[in-house]
């Protein structure tokens, strides 16, 4: 479980030092993904055409979503399912606790939810005494650890499997082989027995049907339906933005989904519930709450760029295809969510002053915002946030230090006024004489040794005004 | 959807936040791509079997002549001691639950309680959809029709008929959206959350069996 | 034919070989450039590092001086012009300024896209008898949807062989001012790229950007390759031997 960063994230510290280990884990796992997603992409010709449709899709809802969100609200509670509202995390945490201390639970059995990662709702629950354990493999695993997730699809892709088998020897007691099939053999176990003894289980929901109050949950294990169809009390929290308008829209979602996500057609268990069951012996919960938690996201639909963000569907395509990602891993982005979608959102979220270095991690590439499968236009919402970190705006004020802003101004002004610009055009090449060493500037002081203790920098030679005169000259 | 039925500072900041009057009326949402047309029906037949088959799903197509045989290599295969099997009219008959017995499996009914179930080794369902381009199932549930059954026990055999065939998730999502429950089923449980390393058979179940009946029962 | 020489900050103080390239290919192409001298840098490192305010003061400037002539603007950098293809984002719609910058972009191409997609060339009389391999610059590429534009003008250089270089697509690790602000991360995807440029076995790198150009250019040097890295254009310019 990821807990809520209250002080600064420190994107530059965090990676000053890295493994190399952790760039060949992840590079080899989105490889993969990004290979698998492509074959499923060429499969499709109209690809784009879905992307756009998801686009458009997403943006309407988002635009509409209060009317949406009270939809939903009225056919969740027309199935039967208690629905209930949480301004922030907290508000969530208590209603769950809540609902757990009402119904006497000794045993939780929890899915993989972004949403909770958020939340810290984890932590929350054992602080109160409950015991609950994570159920998808990888949570599992990082749950054995103490860590948070550091993909969005597979969280524990950077642990190596002998990692993983001396992790279940030292938590479970286990003499685990590292060998993925035996390790998951073991977990399966293991959790057969969480499964079955459970009597409430947490979920997410990756998709809310508004229309009919339907759960769509996206899964390949199979621990989503242990968890949410054998104890008899289960409790989905569900982020505002989830609310899709109807089923005819989720077959196109699915879709893009499934594909960008694993490079699957389908994921293996698509679940879609509609409130708790209605007989007894067809199973499934005999109650089922809905919590509807903002934390954050009210505030992001007031701008038309920042509504975009949420048009997200957590595939993990962005970092599965991101430079930067590849190069660091999740933990580096502070926070549940990581790579390009996490580097806007977290800022967003948490405000600039906790996330000021997020918005300049990236390259601006644009490799992220080519594979989207919404278009979520994460270029422009870095450039903004950017904007909101070095000149503040109707949200906050400026975070950036006054040596940046000094050196904004100034480059401003230097590169800005012609004479300016054109006398240090011609100065240059005599101020870097002392540094100059033949064709190449090898070392800078300090702070310009942030380009040189990386590689040489290439010296001044302005000379085109000159060479153009003569040109003209001997036209 | 005029009225504040919800009163809560959540959707209170929505709409804050998006500026629009509480009870504006909704604009039509934009259109969506139609659904693939379907192929011949054995066309969609054979593309159905060779998806399940990239999936690692088990495929057989059968009459009610060689399910005897079928049933004895499946019991044999994958050392079936007990069985679960849902009471559809279908499954009811084709006599699947008898059928079983003769082999010497043990019969649970498909509503027992969970830990009776998680003893099975087989739970035998009918298939409500199959989407052949993806080699899905759509399963729903009912008291004729638990959902465990296609859960707990480590082997799942689904049957269907052609019937069952649907051309995209569109035709299947507009029947399906009035059941409480829809589960779409495609391949055996998986993982690939140690090392990307792909492995079978997680927490659901670790094999598919599904079988095509042309004609079920005469 | 006139056109209006946009030669950006990066090519006047790095690359002046490549810039009377430039001049002198346009010419043998029968173009006519001229070169507004009042020009100084387009304003992109202070708007992509969020110092919005600014890079409009440089934008208004870069208006001023490109708006004498009706003359297209022609750049050797992707980055440079898709910078003046976000100038209208930086005034309020209506105004003045906005109009003038929808007018000015719509006249500003990146070198390859003008003799490409404007002048319907592919083939410039180019001779270079070498072994190439070509690093697709993220601005060029995405930014502007220049995907085979610099790729059919290699195909028509005469004796160029052409090496597909593995992972051409990925970013170099310049990005601006994020080589400074995360040194490390963007060293590790400068290895990355020159591993790869070196296992190419080509004998030069070509790169149709300047900024990446300076990073893989002092990448190279570091890791003491002989690899040449040269710009697009100075290929494009090339009449036998370099």
């Amino acid at each position: 479980m990821s807990d809520t960063p209250t002080t600064p994230i420190e994107f530059r510290r965090y990676t000053q030092n890295l493994s190399p280990a952790i760039p060949i884990a992840i590079q080899q796992a989105t490889g993969q993904f990004f290979e698998k997603r492509n074959a499923r992409v060429a499969e499709l010709p109209e690809w784009e055409l879905l992307r756009d449709v998801g686009h458009r899709l997403r943006l309407h809802t988002l635009e509409h979503l209060d009317a949406y969100l009270e939809q939903a609200a009225t056919s969740l509670s027309a199935a039967g399912v208690q629905v209930h509202w949480a301004m922030n995390g907290a508000e969530a945490n208590a209603v769950v606790l809540d609902i757990a201390r009402q119904h006497n639970v000794k045993t939780i059995a929890k899915v993989k939810s972004m949403a909770t990662e958020e939340i810290a709702l984890n932590t929350a629950l054992q602080a109160a005494g409950f015991q609950i354990t994570e159920t998808d493999l990888g949570e599992f695993i990082i749950q054995l650890a103490g860590l948070g997730p550091s993909h969005i699809v597979v969280p524990a892709v950077h642990l190596k499997k002998e990692e993983i088998a001396q992790l279940f020897k030292e938590k479970l007691g286990v003499e685990a082989p590292p060998d993925p099939e035996q390790l998951t053999a073991i977990a399966r176990a293991r959790l057969r027995e969480v499964f079955l003894a459970a009597d409430m289980g947490i979920s997410g929901a990756n998709f809310l049907v508004a229309e009919t109050g339907t759960l769509v949950m996206v899964t390949n294990e199979g621990n989503g339906r242990m968890c949410t169809t054998l104890p008899d009390l289960h409790v989905a929290v569900v982020a505002i933005d989830k609310v899709v308008p109807d089923w005819e829209s989720l077959a196109t979602l699915l879709k893009l989904l499934a594909r960008s996500a694993t490079g699957q057609k389908l994921s293996t268990y698509t679940n879609f519930i509609t409130g708790p069951r209605k007989t007894k012996g067809e199973h499934g919960p005999r109650e089922l709450h809905v919590v509807l938690l903002d934390n954050g996201r009210s505030r992001m639909l007031a701008s038309p760029l920042t509504r975009e963000t949420l048009k997200c569907i957590r595939c993990g395509s962005c970092l599965n295809v991101c430079p930067v990602y590849k190069q660091v891993g999740g933990y580096a982005y502070g926070w549940f969510i990581s790579g390009p979608i996490g580097a806007v959102l977290t800022p967003q979220l948490l405000g600039t002053k906790i996330a000021a270095e997020l918005p300049y991690a990236s390259t601006l590439c644009g490799a992220c915002a080519e594979v989207c499968p919404v278009k979520v236009p994460l270029l422009d919402l870095l450039r903004h946030l950017r904007r909101r970190v070095a000149e503040g705006d109707a949200t906050t004020t400026p975070i950036v230090s006054p040596v940046l802003r000094g050196v904004a101004r100034g480059s401003a002004i230097a590169l800005g006024t012609p004479w300016l610009y054109r006398l240090g055009a011609r100065l240059m090449p005599l101020l870097q004489v002392p540094v100059r060493r033949g064709n190449w500037i090898p070392s800078l002081p300090a702070p310009l040794n942030r380009w040189t203790m990386v590689r040489p920098f290439m010296p001044f030679r302005a000379r085109f005004r000159r060479w153009w005169k003569h040109h003209k000259k001997n036209e | 959807m005029t009225q504040n039925r919800f009163p809560n500072p959540v959707l209170d900041a929505v709409r804050h936040s998006l500026g629009y009057e509480s009870g504006a009326p909704l604009p039509p949402h934009p259109l969506l791509p139609s659904a693939r047309a379907a192929g011949t029906p054995q066309a969609e037949i054979a593309l159905l079997l060779q998806e399940i088959d990239k999936v690692s799903g088990h495929t057989q197509q059968l009459t009610t002549h060689n399910l005897d045989t079928a049933l004895g290599a499946l019991v044999e295969t994958e050392n079936i001691r007990t069985a679960t099997v849902w009471n559809t009219p279908t499954l009811q008959c084709l006599d699947i639950a008898g059928r079983l017995k003769h082999l010497g499996v043990t019969l649970v009914p498909p509503d027992a309680e969970k830990h009776t179930l998680a003893q099975c080794d087989l739970g035998v369902t009918e298939a409500d959809f199959a989407i052949p381009d993806s080699g899905t199932l759509g399963l729903l549930s009912g008291p004729e029709k638990p959902r465990a059954v296609s859960l707990l026990p480590a082997v799942h055999l689904a049957l269907l008929t052609p019937a069952a065939l649907r051309p995209d998730l569109h035709q299947v999502f507009a029947e399906a959206q009035h059941h409480g429950y829809l589960i779409l089923i495609t391949g055996p449980s998986r993982t690939a959350d140690i090392e990307l390393t792909l492995t079978l058979g997680v927490h659901g179940p670790r094999e598919l069996y599904v079988w095509i009946f042309e004609s079920p029962g005469e | 034919m006139h056109v209006q020489l946009f030669i950006t900050c990066l090519g006047e103080n790095f690359f002046p070989e490549m810039l009377e390239s430039m001049t002198t290919l346009l010419e043998r192409l029968g173009i006519t450039p001229c070169f507004p001298s009042e020009q100084t840098c387009c304003g992109q490192p202070q708007y992509n590092s969020g110092f919005e305010a600014e890079a409009r003061s440089m934008a208004r400037r870069w208006m001023r001086t490109f708006s004498h002539s009706d003359a297209p603007i022609i750049s050797p950098s992707g980055s440079c012009v898709e910078m003046v293809r976000h100038y209208p984002h930086l005034f309020p719609e209506g105004s003045e300024e906005h109009t003038l910058a929808i007018e000015l972009a719509a006249r500003t191409f990146e070198f390859t896209e003008f003799l490409v997609r404007q002048l319907g060339v592919t083939d410039v009389g180019a001779h270079f008898p070498h072994r190439v391999t070509y690093h697709a610059s993220c601005h060029l590429l995405r930014g502007l949807g220049l995907r085979d534009e610099a790729k059919r003008l290699l195909a028509a250089v005469r004796d160029l062989e052409f090496i597909t270089l593995t992972e051409e697509e990925t970013c170099c690790g310049f990005g601006g001012i994020f080589s400074v602000l995360y040194p490390e991360v963007s060293g590790a995807m400068l290895e990355n790229k020159v591993r790869h440029i070196i296992a190419s076995g080509a004998e030069y790198v070509v790169v149709g950007e300047a900024g990446c150009l300076m990073n893989i250019a002092g990448g190279l040097h570091k890791a003491g390759s002989a690899i040449h890295p040269i710009h697009l254009i100075e290929v494009l310019a090339a009449q036998g031997g370099a």
